[in-house]
């Protein structure tokens, strides 16, 4: 059975009540949510480059219908973004089925199908001011700490306050996000106050950020924050030892404390 | 989980090129030796290092660089406030 036919029948049969995936608008593939009641539109469906946080829709659509079953496309970066929403309570694992579509290339499969497989090269300026968006972590460390401060500062300035990294990543769900409050964040200036900004989101992506590499591409000021993110889920991994995206518990940072090894029991009496 | 929370934020810090600015010391009420001698040690690693580099850090010298030319002709909609603005200073 081919993709169509599936979702066409998944459809049917009510094993899902509304399918996420892409359907072509004017040439360009868009995120839709396909349901019963507009069967016809299946054939309309496709996967191709186009990458959108499809389990940010299904996150919403959930939260206003907590009983309905969800379908979505699903690539690799996807799989890691719903299992942090599982693991955050912010979907159930079934009330969601998934298909496969092809994304980043592996030894079995060169063919691959992403938006953002390599970050662009860097210019001139960049290389010699900022920080390459597709240097490796180990290669940024090395810098002198003093230089580090000053491509950082000048990455961070750069930034426009859009909140597109916040807005298009699939694993940020909070209600009031601590960006956006004005005792934390001042309104009405720019730069926003770096490196404080951003260093408040890479901090709350520890234990969250998939590496999906959406924000970077959703910048307009080139910032590399999938580089940030990276670093920051490594040394949650050294510290911690949490792997983020296939573990089952959840992050380090929302908990208290180490797990009570002592139990409770009457003081003993002289 | 303190100390892996520490280590966390030193670790960031270290790659923001804000490196041994932090420290964490377990000192209980009694050691008041103790204490006294962290501090101390604590405050004269950080005189040797400096002020901290993002006390009064100046962003003019990058944001120059990003303002068009003045050669360029402004018109009314892409008027320039002449005063410097307050905002390039972090403080």
């Amino acid at each position: 059975m081919d993709r169509t036919q599936t979702v066409r029948h998944w459809l049917e049969t009510g094993v899902v009540d509304i399918f996420f995936g892409y359907r072509l608008v004017e040439g360009h593939p868009l995120p839709h949510g396909f349901t019963r009641d507009k069967l016809s539109e299946v054939e309309e469906i496709v996967d191709s480059e186009s990458r959108y946080p499809l389990e940010q829709l299904a996150t919403h659509f959930s939260s206003s219908h907590p009983e309905a079953t969800i379908g979505m496309f699903a690539r690799d970066c996807n799989r890691r973004a719903l299992n942090v929403l599982v693991v955050w309570n912010q979907l159930q694992s079934d009330t969601i089925k998934t298909i496969d579509i092809n994304c980043c290339p592996s030894p079995l499969k060169k063919h691959a199908d992403c938006s953002y497989l390599e970050p662009e090269q860097p210019g001139n300026f960049k290389l010699r001011a900022g920080i390459a968006n597709n240097a490796e972590t180990q290669e940024v460390e090395e810098l002198d700490q003093q230089e580090l401060l000053s491509r950082w500062m000048y990455e961070f300035q750069k930034c426009i306050k859009c909140y597109g990294c916040r807005n298009i990543c699939p694993v940020c769900f909070c209600r009031e996000c601590s960006l956006e409050h004005p005792d934390l964040v001042h309104t009405g200036r720019l730069p926003p106050e770096v490196p404080i900004f951003h260093l408040v989101r890479a901090t709350h992506m520890a234990g969250r950020c998939v590496d999906c590499g959406l924000c970077e591409e959703a910048c307009p000021m080139d910032i590399p924050l999938r580089l940030l993110y990276r670093k920051v889920n490594r040394i949650v991994s050294d510290v911690f030892g949490y792997d983020t995206g296939t573990s089952q518990e959840q992050p380090p940072f929302s908990v208290l404390g180490e797990k009570v090894t002592l139990t409770p029991k009457p003081l003993e009496t002289s | 989980m303190t100390i892996k929370r520490v280590t966390f934020l030193q670790e960031l810090l270290s790659f923001m090129g804000l490196k041994d600015r932090l420290h964490l010391s377990w000192i209980s009420s009694a050691e008041a030796g103790k204490f006294v001698q962290v501090i101390n040690d604590f405050t004269e690693k950080i005189r040797a290092m400096g002020p901290n580099p993002l006390k009064g850090y100046d962003l003019r010298p990058w944001l120059e660089r990003l303002r068009p030319p003045d050669n360029i002709e402004k018109t009314d909609a892409a008027q320039v406030p002449s005063e410097e603005p307050e905002m390039l200073l972090i403080r």
